[in-house]
C-alpha cells in the first residue's frame, strides 16, 4: 500500500533517467534528430516574440542544440545551460564556441526538480523535450516562474499525449496476448487540455498552447527502440516491468506495429506530438481581462444586427 | 565562464542558489567547491561545469545532509 502510494506520487525514476541520459552521451550525435527538430521549431517561435532576452536558461539542454541555434535570436547574450546528466552538461559545454554571436555560454547540472536560480534572474526560459519525465511538473512549472523576472517568458516543447500512440498499441496488445496482461511501456504524456491549465495553475499569465505532429519513420520497431535507448528516452516509470521481455512478446508487437501501421513504402511510423507553450512571468503592465459586463458597446452592434427577445414555442 | 573550476563568473554566483534550501551559496576556490551554509553541502565543480545535483553535493562537517 504504501509502496502504492509512493508510485503513484513519483511515478518516474529520476536517477535511472540520469543514468540513461548519461549513457546517451557516447552516440548522442546519431540520435539527436528529434531533438534537433524539436530545438529548430521552438528557437522560431523567438522571431515571433518582439522582446530582447539579455539573461536566458535553457532547461534540459541535451547536447547544447539550443544554444547552437540560437545564432543571435532574441538578443540573448548570456545563456545557462542545465541538464539532469552532468555528462550531458560536459557534452554541451565541449560544443560551446564562446562568444560566437556575441553569445556567452555556461553548461550546469542541474534537477528540473530542485532547480538552483534565485527568483527574478531570467527574462527568458527556454526548454525542449526535457520536462516529460518530471514527477511533478506543477511544481517544476512553479519554480521556473519564481525564478522569471516579471514579464519574463517560457517558451518549452513537451512531448504530448499522442506521442508514440503506436507503440503503445502494439505493445499493450502484444503483452495482452502472449502473457495475459500488460504492463506500463510508453510513457503518459502531458495531454494538451491539461497542459494550459497546468501553466495557470503555476501562476503564469497568458498561457498559449498548440500542437504540432512529427512523424519519424522507421525500417523496424527494433531501430525504433534503439533510436528511443540512444536519446537516453526509455522507460523510467516505476512500475515499469522488471523482468526481460519474452521474445515471442517481443516478437508479437512487432507484427502488430506492422500490419496496424506499415506505410506503403514499408516503413514504419512513429509519432511524436510536440506541445509547444508559452506562457509569461505575471506583471501589472500585461495586458488584464475586463470586468464582466463593464462593455461599453452592446454585442448587436459589435455584430451589425438587432437584439430580439427569445420566446420559447 | 570558467576554467577547471578555478574561478567562477561573479555573474553566475549572483543567480545560483542552493537547490535544496534556495539559500545563498559562496564559492571556495580552494576546494573548487560551491558550498551552501544551509545546507551543509558542497557542490562541486568538475571542468568548470557547476553539479548543482543534491545527490552529487558533499555532505559538510560529516553530518548527513538534510535531505527532504
Amino acid at each position: 500500500m504504501a509502496d502504492n502510494e509512493n508510485q503513484s506520487a513519483a511515478p518516474f525514476d529520476r536517477a535511472l533517467l540520469r543514468r540513461r541520459r548519461d549513457r546517451a552521451v557516447a552516440q548522442w550525435p546519431s540520435h539527436n534528430f528529434l531533438v534537433r527538430e524539436a530545438a529548430e521549431r521552438l528557437v522560431e517561435r523567438l522571431d515571433d516574440i518582439k522582446r530582447q532576452f539579455p539573461m536566458a536558461l535553457d532547461l534540459g539542454c541535451h547536447g547544447g542544440e539550443i544554444g547552437a541555434m540560437l545564432k543571435g535570436r532574441g538578443g540573448i547574450e548570456t545563456l545557462i545551460e542545465t541538464d539532469l546528466s552532468p555528462s550531458m552538461a560536459a557534452l554541451t559545454r565541449r560544443g560551446q564556441a564562446d562568444g560566437a554571436h556575441g553569445l556567452a555560454r555556461q553548461a550546469l547540472a542541474a534537477d528540473e526538480e530542485a532547480l538552483p536560480f534565485a527568483n527574478e534572474r531570467f527574462d527568458l526560459v527556454l526548454s525542449c523535450l526535457s520536462l516529460h519525465w518530471v514527477n511533478d511538473l506543477p511544481g517544476t512549472l512553479a519554480q521556473i516562474r519564481h525564478c522569471l523576472k516579471p514579464d519574463g517568458v517560457f517558451l518549452a516543447t513537451f512531448l504530448g499525449g499522442e506521442t508514440l500512440n503506436e507503440l503503445r498499441e502494439a505493445w499493450i496488445e502484444a503483452e495482452t496476448v502472449e502473457e495475459g496482461g500488460a504492463s506500463p511501456r510508453v510513457s503518459p504524456f502531458v495531454d494538451i487540455r491539461d497542459a494550459g491549465a497546468l501553466l495557470q495553475r503555476a501562476g503564469f499569465a497568458l498561457p498559449v498552447v498548440d500542437s504540432d505532429t512529427l512523424t519519424v519513420s522507421y525500417e523496424s520497431i527494433f531501430n525504433l527502440m534503439a533510436e528511443l535507448r540512444g536519446m537516453g528516452e526509455t522507460n523510467v516509470l516505476r512500475n515499469r516491468r522488471r523482468t526481460p521481455t519474452r521474445r515471442a512478446t517481443a516478437m508479437r508487437a512487432a507484427e502488430i506495429y506492422g500490419q496496424r501501421f506499415k506505410t506503403p513504402d514499408g516503413r514504419l511510423p512513429a509519432t511524436f506530438q510536440i506541445l509547444t507553450m508559452t506562457a509569461w512571468a505575471p506583471d501589472p503592465g500585461q495586458q488584464q481581462p475586463l470586468t464582466p459586463g463593464s462593455a461599453k458597446q452592446d454585442l448587436a452592434t459589435a455584430l451589425h444586427t438587432k437584439a430580439e427577445k427569445i420566446t420559447d414555442d | 565562464m570558467t576554467e577547471h573550476g578555478a574561478s567562477v563568473d561573479p555573474k553566475l554566483l549572483e543567480i545560483l542558489v542552493c537547490p535544496l534550501t534556495k539559500g545563498p551559496l559562496r564559492y571556495d576556490p580552494q576546494a573548487g567547491e560551491l558550498i551552501s551554509d544551509q545546507a551543509k553541502l558542497a557542490y562541486p565543480i568538475r571542468d568548470g561545469i557547476p553539479i548543482m545535483l543534491v545527490d552529487e553535493a558533499r555532505a559538510l562537517d560529516g553530518d548527513q545532509p538534510a535531505k527532504s
